[in-house]
This record gives structure tokens, sequence and C-alpha cells, in this order.
């Protein structure tokens, strides 16, 4: 898994490529919560280039969107493909987060 | 199923009696151009006017029935969708040839015969269905697209001289033209009979421009009102020399016939996975008792009419009654010999122009039910060397020309010896497939690519659908990932998959405590409070994701099965 950060404005986007899995979930929870731990942060997390994620990623995701929550900071998702947007729906996430069709509409709802 | 957003009526729909009746219109107009085959039989038989007005008109009687039976709501005849017949170029062929050696009645004898070993075939087509996969059913659409764009171009340019040709353009570039704007630009009405509509300018278009001559006007004026259609030319004979030319056009017309109930399923669901056999069986049956009939009533073979079901798709009225209403026109055809006459003069433009719009349709989905399957080198080269030798029929036909008499059959049109082809390629690259594949896994050298292309590799050798194979890779990888994460395996995981056609069967096996695979998911507060629940959540969307898990522990070791239908 490769992570790449980039600032548009006040918002924050973070690049996901790769593979989210119990050998690089952890990486990525680390990432995110220093990313979320100051309150007001606005996150992007763009999914284009993500080919698998497995119940060890969507738990990283579910703390982040706590963390998320408790700092009063707001975590947008974007870039699912439709393989991975299936997996959303399989395990019955698709509602929980707040999912974005474009990068420039995450840019948006996070602000 | 799932109705896709470009059919405005569904298969089970009752449209409006007015749509109903022009949409059955629009494609009697389509279906009407291929009343040319029984004529050239007739005239090669050497019948008189008379008894040729009488063939057309049983054949109209022919036609109905055949539409009739496509759409039968309910027992074992029929594909229960809109897909009428034709008469088609595979029966076409050898009928040309009996006709000489035995006359008209060797033809009907032949053609009944024809439909008999359809009937036989369309129960047989499930135990079949390995060695007719749907890449080829793709590839036959491909290749029925491609000889119906070809008979399109023939007819506009056809009996053209320089003077005239540009005229012909003008008139099928027009009649095109307006087929594909409304259908491309309009909504309602005008998209609904964009074929109709277009038809209907070409008529006029081509009259101004004094294509339709003084020998069409004098032919729709001697032709009686109404009469019933004699029966003087029937008679039946049978002749062993015949048998194997009928029985490839059989064999043609039933894959034909599987290609086009297989696009007209895929027109109607946009959930559409795989070929429905019981509508695939029905279709042909009933496509073989349409042959039967013709062979009784005096006229050439039959074939369900793929621009007839492209056209569907098109306009997006695919409704069962649309397949009565064209059963019923055409009944009612046969007895008005002035109206069938005025659709037999349909100029040459306005024919090519309503075959290429068709043709359009069905080359597309075609390349799209080839491409549904995953193709390994074996699969690329069935489709890919079949196809380049059906075009070589249409591109290089004197290559053919000195072949012995007996595979000529084989070699009458790019569709047979594309179909040919495939069927044995498919049959001789089968030879060395395992349907059973094993892989071990250390558990602490895992590497999920390396699981991921071995599933992968399986399936495009498999020729299996591509979402199934995505399916079995996400659970191969998730269970191996969950099983070393919290259910301690000691030694090799052991994956094995099975393939059949109708069923992928993927097991991971190993010594150590099974895997939970509960049918209720954790809540998300679970889950972010232990990762004994995060392993639940695996286990539940593994159980989600197959078409059926089993799951047995005994003597320490595990086995987990995951089930996918294909």
């Amino acid at each position: 898994m490769e992570l790449r950060e980039e600032i548009a404005g006040e918002v924050a986007i973070l690049d996901v490529k790769g593979r989210i899995d119990s050998t690089t979930a952890s990486t990525l929870g680390d990432r995110l919560s220093a990313a979320l731990a100051m309150r007001d942060r606005r996150l992007v997390l763009d999914l284009r280039q993500l080919e698998y994620i497995s119940s060890a990623g969507f738990r990283v995701l579910l703390l982040a969107a706590r963390r998320a929550d408790e700092s009063a900071s707001r975590l947008v998702l974007c870039g699912l493909s439709s393989k991975v947007q299936q997996l959303f729906d399989l395990g019955g996430f698709l509602d929980f987060f707040q999912i974005a069709s474009s990068r420039d509409d995450a840019i948006s709802a996070a602000k | 199923m799932r109705r896709p957003p470009n059919i405005f009526y569904g298969v089970d729909d009752k449209p409006p009696h007015g749509v109903t009746v022009l949409s059955g219109l629009q494609h009697v107009g389509l279906i009407s151009i291929i009343l040319v085959y029984p004529l050239l039989v007739t005239r090669e038989a050497g019948l008189s006017s008379q008894a040729s007005q009488d063939v057309l008109s049983l054949s109209m009687i022919v036609l109905g029935i055949g539409a009739i039976l496509q759409v039968l709501p309910r027992g074992f005849i029929g594909a229960r969708l809109l897909c009428p017949p034709t008469f088609t170029a595979a029966y076409l062929a050898p009928s040309l040839i009996a006709v000489k050696t035995g006359g008209l009645s060797l033809v009907l004898g032949m053609t009944a015969f024809g439909g008999v070993i359809e009937l036989g075939l369309s129960r047989v087509l499930r135990p079949l269905r390995p060695y007719f996969p749907s890449e080829i059913s793709g590839l036959v659409v491909v290749m029925i697209g491609i000889a119906v764009g070809a008979l399109g171009l023939r007819s506009v340019v056809g009996g053209t001289t320089s003077q005239s040709i540009s005229e012909h353009l003008t008139v099928a570039a027009i009649t095109l033209g307006t087929m594909v704007g409304l259908n491309i630009w309009t909504k309602g009405a005008p998209r609904l009979f964009c074929a109709l509509f277009g038809m209907i300018v070409g008529y006029l278009i081509a009259a101004v421009a004094g294509m339709t001559t003084a020998e069409d006007f004098a032919a729709i004026h001697s032709a009686p009102f109404a009469g019933v259609p004699g029966i003087g030319h029937l008679g039946w004979s049978f002749d062993l020399g015949s048998v194997v030319p009928f029985l490839v056009a059989a064999f043609a017309t039933c894959i034909r016939t599987m290609g086009d109930v297989t696009t007209a399923q895929k027109i109607n669901d946009a959930d559409w996975v795989r070929p429905d056999m019981r509508s695939i069986s029905g279709g042909v049956l009933a496509n073989g008792l349409s042959n039967i009939t013709a062979g009784l009533l005096g006229t050439v073979g039959v074939s369900t009419y793929t621009s007839s079901v492209g056209l569907a798709g098109a306009t997006g009225i695919v409704s069962r009654r649309v397949g009565f209403a064209i059963g019923g026109i055409f009944i009612v055809l046969a007895f008005l010999p002035k109206a069938s006459a005025f659709l037999v003069i349909m100029p040459g433009p306005v024919v090519g122009a309503a075959l290429l719009f068709s043709a359009s349709v069905i080359f597309v989905n075609g390349l799209q039910i080839v491409t549904s399957r995953m193709l390994d080198a074996r699969r690329t080269f069935v489709i890919g060397l079949s196809f380049m030798f059906g075009l070589a029929v249409d591109l290089q036909p004197q290559s053919f020309a000195g072949m012995p008499a007996e595979l000529l059959p084989f070699v009458s049109s790019s569709l047979v010896l594309a179909t040919v082809s495939a069927l044995l390629l498919n049959a001789i690259f089968r030879l060395g497939v395992r349907r059973t594949r094993t892989l071990d896994v250390v558990p602490a050298q895992f590497n999920a690519v390396a699981v991921e292309e071995f599933i992968e590799a399986q399936g495009a050798s498999w020729g299996a659908r591509r979402d199934v194979i995505e399916r079995a890779s996400f659970n191969l990888v998730q269970s191996i990932e969950t099983i070393i994460d919290g259910c301690n395996p000691t030694g090799m995981l052991t994956i094995e998959a099975t393939f059949d056609e109708f069923s992928l069967d993927v097991r991971v096996s190993y010594e150590g405590a099974p895997l939970d695979l509960p049918d209720k998911r954790p809540t998300n507060e679970e889950i972010m409070a232990s990762e004994d629940a995060q392993r639940k959540l695996a286990g539940f969307m593994l159980r989600r994701h197959a078409d059926r898990v089993a799951a047995t522990h005994k003597d320490g070791r595990s086995t987990i099965l995951f089930h996918f239908d294909h």
C-alpha cells in the first residue's frame, strides 16, 4: 500500500494506492489517527487506486470515522471503483461513510 | 431480473394497443425484407407466378406461427421473449442445391427434417453447454451482425450503375439518418417507431427518386385484395444425400437461435450474467417446430431474426404482446395479397438502411457477450481464429472454390464456417484443461497477489465469468487472511478450485480452528471494539459474497466451501 498526502486549501487529501489488508491496515490507521488528531480537520480519502480492502481495512476506516466525530472533524471518501463499492455494500458500509462521487465533490463536501 | 433504463415496455408489460400494433408493423417491415429467400427457391423450382405468390402467403403464415410460438407465456415451447423468426441463409444454401436435385418437394421434406433435428437438439442443450460456451454464442452474434450489415450494404448498392449509385446512397443515407436520428435525439413515439418512420420516409424518397418502377405498381395493382393461398405446389420427399447439408443448417440455426435468445435475455435484464437455458431450449424447440411447419406448408427454413432482436433493443419495446401482434399481422397479410405485395417491393436502399440499423445493435451485443467471459490463450484463439476463418469466406471466396463438394456446406457462409470452426477448436482446446486445480499456501509466506493470480489464471482457462472469478478471488484472499490472523493454522493451507460451467466451488482446508461464518453482521461498535468482531465481519462478508457456504471441522482439520453459481 502507498499513501500520498496533498493539501487543497483547508482540506487534506490522502491518496491510497494498492491494498488495505491485515498487514497494511495499521499503517493506514496510524496515518488517519495523526491526520485527525487535532480538532476541526477536513480530510478526503481518495480510494481511486485502491485494489482491495478486507475487514481489517474497514475496521480502520470505522475507527477513523469515530475519531473524526470526536474531534469535530470531517472525513469524506471518494473514488470508489465498482469493485470496491461492491465490498462496501457487502459489508454494509455504504450508508455509514460519507462517500462522494468525485474528488472535487469530496473536497466541497469536506469544507 | 432488472429492467434496463432504455427499455420502455418490458417483456411482461402490456403496451397500449396502438403501440403494440405499430411496433408489430415495424418488425413485419424488417422481417419482410427476407421474404426474398423463398422467392429465390421458387424461381429455381420454376414455379408459376401464382404458385410463387401462394408460397409467399404460406411463408407469412409460417412467420406468424413462429413469432407466436416464441412468445407463448407458459409451457416448454418458446423462449418467452420477443425474437420472431425469418428465413435464414443457413437453410437457403442447401435448399438451392436440393431444389436442383430433387425439386421443391425435396426442399420441403428436408426442411421438415431439419426442424426435427432442432427439436432433438433443444432437448440436449444443457449437457452440451460446455461445448457451446457464451463466448461462442457471442461470436455467432458478431458474425450475424457482420452478415446482416454486409447484406445491408449489398442491398444499398446492389444492381446500381455509376449513374444510379449516388441516388441509392442518398436514399439509404436519408432512411438510415432518420432511423438513427430519431433513435438518438427524440423521445416517445418517434423513438419507439424510428425504424417504421425511417422505412416510410425511405419509401417516399425512393418513389420521388424513381426507384419504384411501373412494374412494382403493376404488381400491387394486379394482386387481389383478399384470397386464400393455394397449396397445389405441396409435396415432400427425402434424400440421404441431402442429410449432411441440412444437418449443418439445423446446427447453425440452433446456434444462431441460442445467440439470439441470449441477446434478447441480455437486452431484457440489466443484471444479466448467464444464459437462461430453459429460455434457450424453449426457443430452439419453437424454431424446430417452425421449421417443421415451414416444410409442411411449403416454404424454406427459418431462424430467429437477429435484426428483430436488435430492433426491439434499439426501440425499447420488448413486450411479448408485440410477438403476438407480429404473428397476427403476418397471418392476416397472408390472406391480403395486395398488402403483402407492397412489402415485397421495398426499395433496395430502404432494405439496406433497415438492415444496417439493426446490424449495429447486433454487432455490439455480440462483442459484449464475448467479453463477458475471461479469455485465456486457448479461448482467444478459438474466437480470434474462427472470426478470421469466417471473414475469409467473405473476403477470399475464391480460396474455397476448389473444395470437395461434401465440404462446401461448411464454407457456405462466414457464419457457418466461423461457427463450425469455433465449435471444433473449442472441443480440441478443451483437451488438457483440468477442471480441478489446487494451490498450497504457507501461512508465513502468504502472498495475496499470488492467490489472486492463481484463481484468475484458472478462470481464464475455464472461460469463467469475470464477476464470478472476482467474487471467488475476494473470498479466497479474505478467508486466508482471516484464518491466518485468527484460526492459528498449522502447516499449509490447501486451496482447491473446481469448475464445471454451471458452478465454481472453492475449498480452503487447513489444520486449525474453524472460521466463524455468521449470518448476522456485528455492529460497528462491536467491530471497533475488538479484532474478534472484525473477523466475524469477515465471515459475514464471505457468507454473503458466495451463493452458498459450508464449513466443516473434523479431526482438527477445517474446510470451508464457497459455492458460486455460474
